[in-house]
């Protein structure tokens, strides 16, 4: 062992650190989250989801449609062949079904905002290790996504922000993160506020409007909107309905909890707004 | 003995398997759902590379764990390098300390693998939620890491028996009985 530390290949182990290490503080001081490698990385990685995201029912429930399909197999064994056939049609026609309805639902959101311009997505990743729900979606930079897009559903309710635009994938901070900020007004009393997560919030798959004024008329079942302040999200995208009003801890204002009219801890498919 | 174009085909499958592995763990790890128990979700590519780094020797090993960190910071968003140098690490450290003093079995694996798993899990969460001093993370940490690692470390079976499998069936036969 002692005489492996002499070697090339432990230079090389070292190279590959030291390496990681530059990769590491060049993605750190460019605020981004992948370097090309990583990139590289998520292009080959990023089909395989696309397709395991289809297969395990992110778009029909295959799943449970597969284990019904193989009770049916067991039951009769006669219609294996059949079924299998029927099963491959039915995961094609759910694909074709959820594709149908996506372009239904983006024409519908078009029809709303006439002046902006949108991109399909499909949730292709989700990992433990994000405690707010941020997702991966299966379209990137040569699709037109980049940073700093807003996401929402296909409902038109906002989901969050692209904080990472890879080539065929982007990476989306969602509205409970306590790093996601977006300037929002209470539709029916006008006031003002900062739309941002919260970390003892975020598990039940709800976010905060912070900085309302103590005297504000809001109520519970209010609805927020963004108001397009600051340039970064466009105006008028639905947020959520507040569901309780408490003091913020300084007393200078309070704190609305909203619950998001999207579902951003279960979404499946959502639209990002390249253009507005 | 086997001869070199022979030897290399070998390790090109070999490799060829490892990657598509990887690439397994990675689709798994990342897919909505899948074994989802509460806020808690199995990592696969730790195991996978720690794994391997036991079956193969501590330099393959460790190249191994840093390309199954990058793309660990890849799904979990992280930045680029940050799990990769920390995989690598713990692939050659494991890599080594077997081949010098632990004698690993299935189960002992399993156990070994969760206590790197804890050891990454914990680090994140100091860093990521603890540091930047998010109320309720307590509750996020009880429900979220426990729960991990025992899902994880009940799929580090699998894996290490699927790299034993790949790693003795394409072993280099160099003559020595």
């Amino acid at each position: 062992m002692k005489d492996f530390f002499e070697t090339w290949k432990f230079r090389i182990l070292i190279a590959v650190a030291v390496f990681l290490a530059g990769l590491l503080l060049y993605a750190a001081a460019n605020g981004r989250l992948t370097a090309a490698p990583q990139e590289l990385l998520s292009v080959a990685a990023a089909p395989f989801q696309k397709a395991a995201a289809w297969v395990a029912g992110g778009v029909g429930s295959v799943w449970d449609k597969y284990t019904s399909i193989d009770e049916t197999m067991a039951e009769n064994e006669a219609l294996r062949a059949e079924n299998a056939e029927l099963r491959r049609q039915l995961a094609e026609y759910d694909q074709l079904k959820a594709e149908n309805e996506a372009f239904r639902n983006l024409v519908g959101i078009q029809e709303d905002h006439p002046e902006m311009s949108f991109v399909p997505a499909f949730v292709i990743g989700r990992d433990g290790m994000d405690a707010f729900g941020g997702f991966t979606l299966d379209q990137g930079t040569v699709h037109g996504v980049k940073r700093g897009d807003t996401v929402i559903d296909d409902e038109g309710h906002l989901l969050g922000t692209v904080i990472e635009a890879g080539l065929t994938s982007c990476r989306v901070l969602t509205i409970l993160h306590p790093s996601f900020n977006a300037a929002g007004v209470v539709s029916r009393t006008w006031d003002n506020g900062i739309v941002t997560g919260d970390a003892a919030y975020a598990p039940a798959g709800q976010c905060v409007f912070t900085d309302l004024s103590r005297e504000s008329m809001a109520s519970v079942g209010d609805e927020i909107i963004t108001t397009g302040l600051g340039g970064v999200y466009p105006p008028d995208i639905l947020v959520g309905r507040i569901v309780s009003i408490e003091p913020e801890p300084s007393g200078t204002s309070v704190v609305a909890v909203i619950q998001p009219d999207a579902d951003v801890l279960g979404v499946k498919q959502a639209f990002v707004i390249t253009d507005y | 003995m086997e001869s070199r174009r022979k030897r290399r085909r070998s390790q090109l499958y070999k490799w060829g398997l490892y990657v598509l592995l990887l690439l397994g763990c990675t689709v798994l790890q990342a897919l909505p759902g899948f074994l989802r128990l509460g806020q808690a979700k199995p990592v696969l590519l730790l195991p996978l590379a720690l794994a391997a780094a036991v079956w193969e020797d501590e330099f393959s090993g460790a190249l191994f764990g840093a390309l199954c960190g990058l793309m660990w910071d890849y799904t979990a968003g992280k930045t680029a390098g940050l799990l990769a140098l920390t995989v690598m690490g713990l692939s050659f450290v494991l890599s080594v300390a077997s081949q010098l003093y632990l004698k690993l079995n299935t189960l002992n694996f399993a156990l070994v693998s969760a206590g790197a798993l804890w050891l990454v899990l914990s680090g994140d969460f100091l860093f990521y939620y603890a540091m930047p001093g998010y109320s309720g993370m307590l509750a996020r940490y009880l429900a979220y890491i426990p729960l991990t690692v025992l899902l994880s470390a009940v799929l580090a079976v699998p894996l290490y028996r699927a790299a034993g499998w790949i790693s003795e069936t394409f072993k280099i036969d160099n003559g020595v009985i």
